[in-house]
């Protein structure tokens, strides 16, 4: 029972379309990068499907559910539904963002423990989860963008496009504010 | 009257030391540091549980009359 399982798990459920593209998002995607901090939970960010849509327009993730609870994982803790031990949360794309971060999501072999084998995965690029946790903005996420700067993990030109691209200046400009950092973008101050 | 000046141990080398563990944790591999991190949680559970009935035995906030 580990990250492995919980994995083959998700990728069961892409290659039997219960979900359709998925990449890990979130904390544990930031271990592909920089030195990792505890979490409870797996972000597992997928593709909107409209079959998951109700007629008042919200999106449900019930076939998802419906789906994993046969398999005998209905077990919900307050960071998501435990597959193999970790807490999945599932979310859908949800903007303009999202979409380009699940598009460009790079393919990786994940090996955890040498004797599992490894087990094929998607996980976000550098920019796109320095670029959420700047939309998020909460104190943990900006604390995850300076790890990202510090450790020089993220390409700063393609950061500075999706900050660009996605209308984050003002966002960013406050954070490096907030943060004492001098503008590797080099964006011009509007504030 | 003057406050005795006060002599602090160097710590400087402990900080770099740190440092550069933390920066060999982030260089290791994806797969490495969720295996590390699958052991840090089974190690931090007990705390967890201990957070968790302290936060069950706090009296719940009421707002208003």
């Amino acid at each position: 029972m580990g990250m492995k399982q919980t994995l083959d798990v998700i990728n069961r459920m892409e290659a039997d379309s219960v979900i359709g593209r998925y990449a890990i998002a979130g904390a544990v995607a930031a271990y592909n990068y920089v030195e990792p901090t505890v979490t409870e939970d797996v972000d597992i960010l997928i593709a909107f499907d409209p079959g998951h849509r109700l007629q008042t327009g919200l999106i449900t993730l019930g076939p998802i559910l419906s789906y994993l609870k046969d398999k005998g994982y209905s077990d919900f803790r307050k960071e998501g539904l435990l597959i193999e031990g970790w807490a999945v949360q599932f979310i859908p794309v949800a903007n303009d963002l999202d979409a380009e971060a699940l598009a460009a999501a790079d393919e990786v072999d994940l090996e955890i423990h040498p004797n599992e084998g490894s087990v094929r995965t998607r996980v976000l690029r550098p920019q796109h989860i320095v670029a959420t946790a700047l939309r998020v903005g909460r104190p943990r996420d900006h604390l995850r963008i300076v790890q990202f700067l510090e450790e020089e993990a993220v390409d700063i030109e393609a950061l500075c496009g999706v900050i660009h691209r996605f209308w984050l200046r003002d966002a960013w400009l406050t954070f490096l504010r907030r943060a004492g950092i001098a503008d590797p973008c080099k964006i011009k101050s509007v504030l | 009257m003057k406050r005795p000046k006060t002599t602090y141990p160097d710590i400087s080398d402990i900080l770099q030391r740190k440092a550069e563990g933390r920066r060999d944790i982030a260089r290791r591999t994806f797969g490495e540091k969720i295996a590390m991190m699958e052991a840090l949680r089974e190690r931090l559970a007990p705390f967890k549980r201990l957070r968790e009935q302290r936060r069950a035995a706090k009296p719940v906030r009421r707002s208003g009359p």
